[in-house]
């Protein structure tokens, strides 16, 4: 969420604060040392082998709201059953020749870092897990190669009870659900489209990177209506009213482009009839007797996404389900998550050849996390900046880890003390993670977990300093040396990414597939091609190169679109002589030629002056002309 | 009044009962779970996530004591 997001949807209430952090970051961060204790205490008392595990998936799972940490356990729990299957079957093949165990298992990382690449949210985290459960499994099972099973039986069990206790504290203390905030995060967007869309009828321009920003804010949205499921019994319903309120919204902000792109000629009486159409929502007629017949077809498009928006809000709102059920596909680039994975199996068997080296006993402990790094940094925007992340964060860990060990609890072995000594700790981390500011947000997270890693929770709990120096400093070295790794190959850069993407929106327009069944509906394709925008958007910093890439892809944007929808009404012309026509106009479409399109238009306005259906297709293609013939803002 | 519980084996594997009265309460509730929206069921609470918590342990608990 960008601050300037922040800033359009202050009209609420001011949230109650105390020592100047809101009441609800508190109280989420005193769910998760409850969920914490209560998760090592059944772990102690069930005499598991590895109580930490189900303390540790408590600090994986600690988000804010309930549903996305049910669906984060789910992904975490199948995730680790894939990872424990890999694990036996790469240690059953491979476990008396090293160098070939190395190099599956860094092509096994790569694997499910492409894999990742292909989806977001929490599934993408999923599939990192799996990755990483090998080297938590395996590497460290390497040289006991028959307790594999055992180990993995207990790890599943571990997490299963970690998310069984952050599953029952989030609903006995009642943890926030996400559909109201998600509702009021889609009006506030909503607000700045027909912001934007009163801008375009008053003839202003707007920004680019501002249009931009909107679709990747509404597409950002995805993986968190994904998680409105697992919330209630009424989450499905829901998160079917908010895809297609995020659906509806992508095609308001196409239809307020695409009113941009025409020449608005009509007098001002006329501008503001529009405008006060817009605002009443249907209640005043839109004056469409005084427009050219583009204009007409654009302005209605317009109002029509917007009655969408409206009427998807308020079925998030009340829980009913949404009039259209409309997917959101994800875009993804296979060759960007290629590359992506290849380069992780690169720097993991840079890392393993490292270890092998130094021949160090306890050197499985640093792959271990090493691993977890790869594949956390390759769900995170930026890879290499995770691992600086990582690297700040790592070392504050183990001297906030060797305070609790030390200094606070030194020797004692009753489990009330230790619960409260873990307090301060999880709540702080907790409350951290919560704050606006990301790097200190990222901090916050990864210390929730590297604190009770490097704290080593055990009953009997030993107190031995050599081993707390061992896992202190392997966990400092493990993001050194990725960063070294990183550094050698460097992940895909931001440019090759931007280059990447718009040749593949490049790419698309020109192979449009038309007049039979599409995957998608136009306004589905509109979500998927707004998600490759956000992409785009997010890769790179702002400057005047970067906001010449987003026009052109937005622009790109607007003609797929446009091209989808006249398709679509293309489509209702069956009969006779304007069938011959439509697939006229279709050529012409595909051409992407403007004078042909224009000749199709008024050729089947002329065939058919009386047909409802001819004149949209003839006010449809008008339009895409005169979108075709827009070059630039 | 007890009653013997019997372990399910899965290739070899023993699973304890309660992680099987677990899972097949887990399983009936997810099938409730239409029926509870249709219902109108979580409309009738002030915290519909502690109602359905509850739903689930009574299913667990019947289970449990009927089978």
């Amino acid at each position: 969420m960008t601050s300037e997001f922040v800033m359009s949807v202050t009209t609420g209430p001011i949230p109650r604060q105390v020592a100047g952090v809101p009441f609800a970051s508190w109280a989420f961060g005193i769910r998760v040392w409850i969920a914490v204790v209560v998760a090592l205490y059944a772990g102690f008392w069930l005499e598991l082998e590895s109580p930490l595990s189900a303390a540790i998936t408590v600090g994986i799972l600690a988000v804010p709201t309930r549903g996305q940490a049910l669906e984060k356990a789910g992904f975490r729990f199948f995730g680790t059953m894939i990872g424990v299957v890999a694990s036996i079957a790469l240690i059953g093949s491979l476990s008396q020749a090293r160098d070939l165990f190395l190099l599956a298992f860094a092509a096994w990382v790569g694997l499910c870092v492409y894999v990742a690449a292909l989806s977001d949210g929490f599934r993408a985290y999923g599939a990192v897990l799996s990755g990483y459960t090998v080297a938590l499994v395996a590497i460290q099972m390497i040289d006991t190669p028959d307790h594999v099973f055992d180990f993995g039986m207990q790890r599943g069990a571990a997490i299963a009870l970690g998310i069984a206790a952050i599953a029952i504290v989030n609903d006995l203390l009642v943890a926030p659900n996400r559909h109201l905030e998600l509702a009021a995060q889609l009006a506030a967007l909503h607000r700045r489209v027909r912001d934007q869309a009163k801008a375009a009828i008053r003839g202003e321009a707007t920004d680019p990177t501002a249009t931009a920003g909107l679709l990747r804010e509404t597409a950002a949205l995805r993986s968190e209506i994904t998680s409105l499921v697992t919330e209630s019994s009424s989450g499905p319903t829901r998160s079917a009213a908010a895809r297609s309120t995020a659906v509806a919204l992508v095609a308001q902000i196409h239809a307020v482009r695409v009113l941009k792109a025409l020449p608005v000629d009509v007098d001002l009486a006329i501008r503001d009839r529009m405008t006060s159409a817009l605002e009443e929502a249907g209640d005043e007629r839109p004056p469409t007797d005084q427009m050219t017949a583009s204009l007409d077809w654009a302005f209605r498009e317009l109002l029509r996404r917007d009655q969408d928006v409206r009427e998807g809000l308020a079925a998030l709102r009340s829980g009913a389900r949404p009039a259209r059920p409309w997917r959101t596909p994800f875009y993804f680039c296979h060759r960007l998550a290629a590359e992506a994975g290849v380069r992780a199996a690169i720097w993991l068997a840079l890392a393993s050849t490292f270890f092998v080296l130094a021949g160090w006993s306890a050197a499985e402990a640093s792959l271990v996390q090493l691993t977890a790094f790869i594949g956390l940094g390759a769900i995170s925007p930026n890879p290499r900046a995770f691992t600086v992340g990582a690297l700040i964060a790592a070392p504050i860990a183990a001297i906030l880890a060797g305070v609790l060990d030390f200094l606070i609890l030194d020797g004692v072995t009753e489990f009330p003390l230790l619960a409260l000594a873990l307090a301060p700790f999880m709540i702080g981390a907790a409350v951290l993670t919560t704050l606006p500011n990301q790097v200190l947000a990222g901090i916050g997270r990864l210390n929730l977990i590297f604190i009770l890693v490097v704290a080593g929770l055990s009953n009997p709990q030993t107190y031995n300093p050599e081993v707390f120096l061992d896992s202190a400093l392997f966990v400092c070295l493990a993001p050194a040396l990725l960063l070294a790794a990183q550094f050698l190959i460097p992940p895909v850069s931001d440019e090759r990414r931007r280059q990447q993407l718009m040749a593949s929106a490049r790419r698309e327009i020109d192979q449009l597939s038309f007049g039979q069944a599409e995957r998608y509906a136009p306004e589905e394709a509109m979500f998927r091609d707004a998600v490759r925008i956000g992409q785009i958007a997010g890769a790179g910093a702002p400057g005047p190169q970067h906001r010449v890439v987003l026009d052109e892809a937005l622009t790109l944007f607007d003609q797929a679109a446009m091209i989808r929808l006249c398709d679509a009404s293309l489509r209702g012309l069956t009969e006779g002589l304007l069938a011959r026509l439509a697939d006229q106009a279709r050529r012409a479409l595909g051409r992407r030629h403007v004078q042909s399109i224009r000749r199709a238009a008024s050729d089947i306005q002329e065939a058919a002056p009386e047909d409802a259906l001819a004149r949209a297709a003839s006010g449809a293609l008008q339009v895409a002309s005169l979108v075709m013939e827009r070059k630039g803002p | 009044m007890t009653h013997p519980f019997r372990e399910l084996v899965v290739g070899g594997v023993l699973v304890a009962p309660f992680v099987t009265y677990a899972v097949a309460a887990l399983v009936m509730f997810l099938i409730l779970r239409p029926i509870l929206r249709l219902s109108g069921f979580v409309k009738l609470f002030s915290h519909p996530s502690i109602a359905e918590l509850s739903v689930y342990v009574t299913i667990l608990g019947l289970l449990t004591v009927l089978f």
